[in-house]
C-alpha cells in the first residue's frame, strides 16, 4: 500500500515535470523519423567508371547481349561537375610512379543502367568514359574503383584476350582485391567451381529485419536505459534538492519503497516511450509478452544503475563526470550493431549489447526464446544486486 | 519518554566528535529545550534520535524503542518538523500531506484541519513550488503533526517566519504540550525555549553545560535589574540599576526624587545571557 502511494505519487510528480514528456516527445519524434527519414530498403546503388581501351564497336559489343536480352539499358549520357584534383597513380606491377593533375571542369559518360531481375530494382551503372584519363579523374573524386579494359586481338577477332587494369584507392583489403584477380585470371569454369565448394547460407531462409525495423532494438535500448538512467537520476537529485528524502526517512515507509516507486516511474515511462516506437513500426509480429518482460527487466537494472550512482553525489552536476562516462560506454555496442564486422569478444560484457541483442531476436518472428530469458535471468540478477547496494547506500548517506 | 546516555558521535574519523558524551532524560508531556550556537551538536543529537544518524555509541531510547536498532514501526510514535522546508513542490499542499497520511500505519489527522491550524486555508489545492518561504514552513510544520506523535521534534520552528505566524506556532505547541505531546525543541532562539520549555539543556562543542528550567536558571544566574531614563538639565539620561545592590537602590531613590523620570522598566537576566555566562560564548 505505501509502495503504491509512493508510485502514484512520483507518477504525479513525473506528470507534473518536465522529464516524463522528453521521454514521450522523443520517442514520438524517433517515430516520426523512423516512419519519414529511414526507408524500409537501403538505396545503395553500386556505379563504376570503366573506359574501354578499343575500337567503340568492339565495346559495344561487350553489351550487346545483355541488352538485347533486357539485363542492361542504355541512358542518356551523363555530365559530371568535377573538382580539381592532383594525384599520384601507383603501377602495382611495375612500381612505376605517374603523377596527375586536373583542373576542375566537366566530364561527360554514356551511361548504362543493370537491371537485376530477382530483385526487380536498376542495381547498377556502368559510367563509359571516353579517355582513360576521365575514368582516373572520376575514380580519384568519386572514392570508386575504375577499370581500364584491352584488348589483345593478335589471334583474331573471333579469339580476343581481354585486360583489365583496375583503379584501386588503396585502402581497399586484400581479401576484395584477391577476388578481382580470381575474376579474371581464373577460367569461369574454375571460378565456378570455387564458388560451388563455398558453404552459403541463403539469407532469404532467416529471417531479417528491414532498415526501418532494424533501428527499432537501438532505439528501445537507448530509451529504455540510457534515458531511464538518466532520468532517474534526475528525479533522485531534484528530491535531494527539496530534501523531501529526509521527511521519508522519518516515516514508518522503508527507503527501498521510495527507491522502488521511482524505477516504476521509469519503467512505466519506458513501457510507454517504447511502445510508441514499437508497436507503428513492428505491428504484430514480436512476440509482444517477452518483448515487455524484456523491457520491464532491462529498464529495472538500469535506473537501479542509476539510483547506485546518484547515491554517491549530492548534486547532479557533481555526478556528470560518472552520468558522461556511463553513457558513452553504453552507447559503444551500437557500433558492433550496425558494423558487424566490429564485434570484439570484449564488447559483449557491455550490457547493452546482450541488450539489442535481445530485443532484436524478440521483434525477429524466429525469437531465439532461450537467449532472451537467459540475459532477464542475467539483468534480473544484476538489478536486484544494484538496487539493494542502492539501498544500502541511501540509508547509510542519509544526513542531517 | 527520550532516554539518552552516554551518548557521543563522530562524523569523521579524527577522534573529533561533534556529541561528546551526553546525557539527559525527557519525561512524557515535558517540552525540552536544546540550545546551543550553530554546530554544537544540536542537530547532529536530533538527528540519532530521529534515526536518520546512525548511532554510534551509548544508548538511546525514543518513546520505548532502542534507536540502535531498526524499528520502522517507532516512526508512528514520531513526528519531525526540518528547520529546512522539505515538500514536494509539484504537489499541492493538500497532497503532500495526503501522501504522508498514507506511509504512516496510525490514525492520522485530516489534512485540512492541519491546513487549517497553521493557516494555509484556501492554498491547500495550490502547489508548494509556489508557495513563500514561510507558507512552505508551515506546510513542513503541519506535516510533523500528520500521525498525532507522541514525541515531537521541532527544528528550529518559528526561524524566518513573521511575528503573527511565529506566534500561531508557538500556541500551536503549548496547545500540544497541555494534551501530553513530548516536544524536543532545537533552536538558538532563547526568547523562544524561554517561553515554551519546561526545561532547557545548553550544549556547546558537542558538551551539555547544564540543564535546568528557564525559572531555575533567571534564579540561579540572574540579576534583578531596573532601567531607569530620565531627563537632566535638558539631557535624557538612562542608568541600569541592580535592585539587590545598596549603593544601586540609594541611587534608584535620589533618581525619583530629584529628577523627572521618563521611563522605568524592571529587567531579568535573559537566557541568552545566563548562556554566555555559563559557556563563555555566544549563541550566533
Amino acid at each position: 500500500m505505501k509502495l503504491l502511494s509512493s508510485y502514484i505519487k512520483e507518477m504525479k510528480i513525473a506528470a507534473r515535470g518536465f522529464y516524463f514528456y522528453i521521454e514521450i516527445f522523443m520517442a514520438v519524434l524517433l517515430l516520426v523519423i523512423l516512419l519519414v527519414a529511414v526507408k524500409e530498403e537501403s538505396v545503395s546503388k553500386d556505379y563504376e567508371f570503366v573506359f574501354h581501351d578499343m575500337d567503340r564497336a568492339i565495346e559495344d559489343s561487350f553489351y550487346q547481349d545483355d541488352i538485347e536480352e533486357g539485363h542492361m539499358f542504355i541512358v542518356d549520357d551523363t555530365v559530371f561537375d568535377v573538382k580539381a584534383a592532383s594525384f599520384e597513380l601507383t603501377d602495382r606491377s611495375t612500381g612505376e610512379v605517374k603523377a596527375y593533375d586536373f583542373e576542375a571542369g566537366t566530364v561527360t559518360a554514356r551511361t548504362i543502367e543493370a537491371y537485376d531481375e530477382k530483385t526487380g530494382k536498376f542495381d547498377k551503372t556502368l559510367y563509359m568514359m571516353d579517355s582513360e584519363d576521365d575514368m582516373l579523374w572520376m575514380a580519384y573524386t568519386e572514392k570508386k574503383v575504375g577499370a581500364r579494359l584491352s584488348i589483345d586481338e593478335k589471334f583474331g577477332i573471333e579469339n580476343i584476350t581481354v585486360y583489365y587494369d583496375y583503379i584501386m584507392q588503396g585502402f581497399e583489403t586484400e581479401r576484395f582485391t584477391n577476388v578481382l584477380y580470381v575474376l579474371h585470371t581464373e577460367t569461369p569454369d574454375t571460378v565456378s567451381a570455387m564458388i560451388d565448394t563455398q558453404s552459403v547460407r541463403s539469407l532469404e531462409e532467416v529471417d531479417t529485419l528491414n532498415n526501418r525495423e532494424n533501428m527499432v532494438p537501438l532505439m528501445v535500448v537507448f530509451m529504455g536505459s540510457l534515458m531511464g538512467f538518466f532520468i532517474v537520476m534526475a528525479y533522485i537529485f531534484l528530491d535531494k534538492s527539496e530534501g523531501v528524502i529526509k521527511a521519508l526517512a522519518v516515516t514508518p515507509s522503508s527507503v527501498w519503497k521510495y527507491l522502488m516507486s521511482k524505477a516504476m516511474v521509469i519503467m512505466t515511462t519506458v513501457l510507454v516511450s517504447s511502445s510508441v516506437i514499437t508497436i507503428p513500426v513492428m505491428g504484430l509480429q514480436p512476440n509482444y509478452a517477452l518483448f515487455y518482460l524484456y523491457l520491464i527487466i532491462t529498464t529495472f537494472t538500469f535506473a537501479a544503475l542509476g539510483l547506485l550512482i546518484a547515491s554517491f553525489f549530492d548534486t547532479i552536476e557533481k555526478s556528470f563526470g560518472i552520468l558522461y562516462f556511463t553513457m558513452i560506454a553504453l552507447m559503444i555496442p551500437a557500433f558492433s550493431y550496425f558494423i558487424p564486422s566490429f564485434d570484439p569478444v570484449w564488447l559483449r560484457y557491455f550490457p547493452t549489447y546482450p541488450m539489442l541483442q535481445g530485443f532484436k531476436e524478440i521483434i525477429m518472428s524466429g525469437t531465439d526464446v532461450g537467449y532472451v530469458l537467459t540475459y532477464c535471468g542475467i539483468f534480473a540478477v544484476a538489478g536486484v544486486v544494484l538496487f539493494a547496494f542502492a539501498n544500502y547506500r541511501f540509508k547509510k548517506t542519509l544526513t542531517v | 519518554m527520550i532516554s539518552v546516555k552516554n551518548l557521543s558521535h563522530s562524523y569523521d574519523n579524527d577522534g573529533k566528535l561533534a556529541v561528546n558524551n551526553i546525557s539527559f532524560e525527557i519525561e512524557k508531556g515535558e517540552t525540552f529545550g536544546f540550545l546551543g550556537p550553530s554546530g554544537a551538536g544540536k542537530s547532529t543529537t536530533q538527528g540519532i534520535l530521529t534515526g536518520l544518524l546512525k548511532q554510534q555509541s551509548g544508548e538511546v531510547s525514543v518513546g520505548g524503542y532502542d534507536t540502535m536498532k531498526v524499528q520502522n514501526e517507532r516512526f508512528n510514535k514520531i513526528g519531525v518538523s526540518f528547520e529546512q522546508s522539505n515538500v514536494y513542490s509539484k504537489l499541492t499542499a493538500k497532497e503532500n500531506l495526503e501522501f504522508y497520511a498514507k506511509l504512516f500505519d496510525v490514525p492520522t489527522v485530516d489534512p485540512m484541519k492541519l491546513i487549517d491550524i497553521v493557516g494555509l486555508n484556501g492554498k491547500e489545492n495550490d502547489r508548494a513550488g509556489t508557495f513563500s518561504k514561510g507558507m512552505k514552513h508551515r506546510l513542513t510544520f503541519a506535516r510533523s503533526m500528520i500521525n498525532r506523535p507522541e514525541i515531537w521534534f521541532l527544528d528550529e520552528p518559528t526561524t524566518g517566519l513573521d511575528p503573527t505566524i511565529a506566534a500561531r506556532i508557538k500556541e500551536i505547541i503549548k496547545a500540544k504540550a497541555v494534551k501530553g505531546t513530548t516536544s524536543f525543541l532545537t533552536t538558538h532562539n532563547m526568547y523562544i525555549a524561554d517561553e515554551l520549555c519546561d526545561r532547557v539543556a545548553f550544549i556547546i562543542d558537542g558538551e551539555i553545560k547544564l540543564i535546568d528550567s528557564p525559572r531555575n536558571l533567571k534564579l540561579q544566574y540572574g540579576q534583578k535589574l531596573v532601567e531607569i531614563e530620565y531627563a537632566n538639565g535638558g539631557n535624557l539620561v538612562k542608568e541600569t540599576l541592580k535592585t539587590i545592590d545598596d549603593k544601586d537602590r540609594a541611587r534608584i531613590g535620589e533618581i525619583t526624587e530629584k529628577y523627572d523620570i521618563q521611563t522605568m522598566h524592571t529587567k531579568e537576566a535573559t537566557l541568552e545571557e545566563i548562556f554566555i555566562q555559563v559557556t563563555g560564548r555566544g549563541l550566533k
